[in-house]
């Protein structure tokens, strides 16, 4: 197990490699320059000549790339052109409030999803089933932000019982800070919930067929004992992975979320940056979302060994 | 009762009365100290270094914690800031300012000549308005404490228009920091003279600037952008709020005191809500199609008559606008109805001629066989989206072919440097307080007009110093400018803005908001 983890480790390296490589050049491809915005509409080409120079844009690509190297092995990730601060703290200053949005969209994902998928599937055809399903396919049809701004103006404008926008640290203020989070968490977490919810109910209606089951039921078990001891663990293996790659989604792409919300976020950081062209930015937090997908598969992977015993990995 | 009971007891009721009416709505109008006001706007701003950019969003901020030389008045002339005045030598070649004494700085040094040298040294080289003005000038220096001396080439009409503009504007910084940060590198420590003084800065999440106790205010009533300022207010909080449809739902709930640049179909919503008030903000942009006259189709000047000749601008306004005559204006003065030095009302120009015909015959003349014209534009704001798409379908009803290319802003403003990468491209033109500010009638911009009439007017209009001769030559530039057809002026569009009632004292009037002089009714 050790020397699996440690190869895995090792894995991210190759991974990282490439989509920085990649990410920098698509970027630095894609026309657009971060000294024309922030130079203002009315600056001259001079001016914004002169400031290229200033920043080294003007320098070929190939240097700037071994540049970037050279600093990211130093574990530099280079300065923020729009934030007159290194990329590193920009980045951490942004990781607590997507790291908050994840968990807590996640568990409002995981409470809504698991349950109504184990009690459709308990109950295959039944009123229950049609409603949970419908609601699970709504989940996934509605778009993030029409729900986002339909939650703000019902909770926010009209009731007043919640705040429309913005965030406080759960550190300094952790009531505010729930206050805050209950929207973005619940329009966020109602949409990823329908994966979840038809993965369960069909790993579920799976589980409940095998042999194991009609035993278990022949032994006078109850129903509720079935269906959670025996049934539940052995369906939980794809929820889990499904839960893993929502994780992903959540840390990369609560972008929408973070916006509507006014959530200073991952998410949040990377748009406005790739408006701005801010380049070292846009490379910082495609590294971070690079690092957290491939870490959570891995995670999500030794689960698995708990979960299921029949699972080893040498 | 008697006569002195009478007078008396009259006194009493008249005091009573002025306690009664007078009283309260004397206190009401009275400003109150203290408070924060939170004010939502687009986004983040690229720089705190009014002499680095352009960018309007900048201009907003740092004019609360820098002041110039000179400020604007209501009705848009240079009036003195930080200067006591000045006088000019009888030649017109050297201006001599005096500053004001006992200024401070936010970090408590006095503010005197060497900072003023140093500052505009700065602005010199990197400013916009700033290279104008110090390509006139040969020497720059200071007399004493008090005072500084700009000596010119030639007599010149912009001197004082130039240091009184708001958009990237003649700072004074302490002369340290003006010396550090060379002009192409932006200022990173924020020391002013402003009634406010940055706190803290954190990206995307809110700027912060307190009172700045130590202010001496001028003393004068507040006067358009300049005249005596108070920071009543304990601080403002500059939040970003990027999507536009919360800015409007945080004003409504009472998370901001005011919302900046809001979308216009919020109108109606905001004039709904009994807490909140929908502010017309003019001069906002008049819509502008930039025609690149450096190589291509557009250097054709027969081809760019066609398409003024072609355009029905009122429909068009009327949809960028959202259908509500509140929000937009027919107007073919290059300078906004707002900046009325400069607002010409001449007859008789091809503005909005809604002419197929003279269209059709100009693109004949001009040899033009249906070539593809790369019009550019984005979708980043909506407004220039919709009024290139409605000028593409208008031309293409009177015989034009047009490569409509949207691509975001950045990819813009980038491309619209290079020459071979477009022929015209959309943007909007703010108030310009100077004639010679027009920066679509100067080489340099892109768009590069570069026609030798145009821009000789341009040099007389710098180097005539008579108000009134300096008003024919703009009167002459405008007929002008219609003929040969540089840039295509559409109509003034304004914008929305939404405060909430309990914010007093508020300057409706100005081109970009300002705080000061600002106080909350809680």
């Amino acid at each position: 197990m050790t020397a699996y983890l440690v190869r895995r480790i090792l894995a991210l390296v190759p991974v990282l490699a490439v989509v920085v490589t990649v990410v920098f050049l698509l970027i630095h491809l894609i026309p657009g320059d971060p000294v024309s915005v922030m130079l203002g509409p009315d600056a001259t080409p001079a001016q914004i000549q002169a400031t290229r120079q200033a920043l080294g844009l003007d320098r070929p690509l190939p240097e700037q790339l071994l540049k970037f190297y050279a600093r990211m092995l130093r574990g530099d990730l280079g300065q923020s052109y729009f934030l007159d601060r290194p990329v590193t703290t920009a980045l951490l200053e942004r990781a607590e409030p997507t790291l908050v949005l994840t968990v807590s969209a996640l568990l409002v994902a995981v409470v809504i999803g698991v349950p109504s998928g184990i009690v459709a599937a308990a109950r295959p055809g039944s009123l229950w089933d049609r409603f949970l399903m419908l609601s699970a396919l709504l989940g996934v049809c509605v778009p993030g932000f029409w729900l986002s701004l339909n939650f703000i103006y019902l909770f926010a404008v009209r009731l007043g019982w919640l705040p429309a926008a913005g965030y406080a640290s759960l550190l300094v203020d952790p009531l505010a800070a729930l206050r805050y989070m209950v929207l973005p968490a619940v329009s966020l977490g109602f949409s990823q919930s329908a994966l979840i919810a038809r993965i369960s109910r069909s790993c579920m209606l799976e589980a409940l067929q095998q042999d194991y089951i009609r035993t278990a039921r022949a032994k006078g078990l109850s129903q509720g004992t079935v269906t959670w001891i025996h049934a539940f663990r052995n369906a939980l293996v794809p929820v889990v992975t499904v839960i893993g790659i929502t994780t992903a989604i959540l840390i990369g792409g609560a972008v929408v979320t973070e916006i509507v919300f006014n959530i200073p976020g991952l998410g949040r950081l990377i748009i406005s940056a790739v408006f701005r062209r801010d380049y070292p930015v846009v490379q910082g937090v495609i590294l971070v979302t690079a690092t957290a997908y491939v870490l959570i598969n891995l995670v999500v992977d030794v689960l698995y060994v708990f979960i299921d015993p029949r699972i080893r990995y040498e | 009762m008697t006569f002195g009971r009478l007078v008396s007891r009259g006194i009493i009721l008249a005091l009573l009365a002025v306690v009664l009416l007078g009283g309260p709505a004397l206190a009401a109008d009275a400003p109150k100290r203290g408070g924060v006001l939170r004010v939502g706007n687009l986004g983040e701003p690229p720089a705190l270094d009014a002499h680095w950019t352009t960018a309007s969003i900048t201009e907003t901020l740092t004019n609360h914690l820098y002041e110039g030389l000179y400020s604007l008045d209501a009705s848009n002339r240079p009036i003195p800031m930080l200067a006591e005045g000045h006088t000019v030598s009888r030649d017109g070649l050297t201006y001599t300012f005096k500053l004001r004494q006992g200024v401070k700085f936010h970090n408590g040094k006095e503010m005197t000549s060497e900072d003023v040298v140093a500052s505009l040294a700065r602005w010199g080289k990197q400013s916009i308005y700033g290279k104008a003005l110090f390509a006139q000038v040969v020497e720059w220096k200071a007399v004493d404490k008090y005072t500084a001396e700009m000596k010119l080439k030639e007599k010149s009409a912009i001197v004082l228009i130039s240091l009184a503009v708001p958009n990237n504007f003649g700072a004074i910084y302490p002369k340290e920091i003006a010396e550090k940060f060379p002009p192409e590198i932006k200022v990173t420590e924020y020391v002013g003279t402003g009634p406010f003084k940055l706190a803290e800065w954190k990206p995307d999440q809110y700027i912060r600037m307190v009172r700045f106790d130590d202010y001496k205010a001028r003393n004068e009533k507040p006067n358009g952008y300049g005249g005596g300022k108070t920071a009543h207010l304990d601080e403002i909080r500059w939040i970003p709020v990027p999507e536009v449809a919360t800015r409007v739902a945080q004003v409504e709930t009472g998370e901001l005191e005011f919302a900046d640049d809001l979308n216009l179909d919020a109108y109606d919503r905001l004039t709904k809500n009994p807490n909140v008030r929908p502010l017309v903000s003019k001069p906002y942009y008049w819509l502008v199609a930039v025609f690149n006259k450096k190589e291509g189709l557009m250097t054709n000047q027969k081809l760019r008559q066609a398409w003024q000749a072609a355009l029905d601008i009122e429909p068009i306004m009327k949809n960028v606008a959202g259908g509500k005559a509140e929000f937009y204006r027919m107007d073919s003065s290059l300078a906004p109805v707002e900046i009325t030095a400069w607002h010409t009302k001449l007859a008789g120009l091809p503005w909005n001629e809604r002419n197929r015909d003279k269209a059709r015959r100009l693109l004949q003349e001009a040899g033009y066989k249906k070539e593809p014209i790369r019009f550019m534009t984005t979708q980043e704001y909506k407004w220039m989206y919709d009024f290139a798409l409605l000028t593409k379908q208008q031309l293409e009803d009177a015989g034009f072919t047009i490569d409509l290319q949207v691509v975001d802003w950045a990819t813009l403003v980038k491309r619209r440097n290079n020459s071979k990468e477009y022929d015209v491209f959309t943007t909007g033109m703010g108030a310009f307080y100077d004639p010679t500010h027009h920066i679509y009638l100067t080489a340099s911009w892109p768009g590069w007009t570069t026609d030798e009439d145009i821009l000789r007017l341009q040099a007389e209009l710098a180097r005539e110093t008579d108000p009134k001769k300096r008003m024919t030559l703009w009167e002459q530039q405008t007929r002008q400018f219609y003929e040969k057809v540089p840039v295509i002026r559409y109509g003034d569009l304004f914008g929305l803005r939404g405060i909430r009632n309990t914010v007093k004292g508020f300057n409706e009037k100005t081109e970009r908001i300002r705080f000061y002089n600002v106080w909350l009714e809680q």
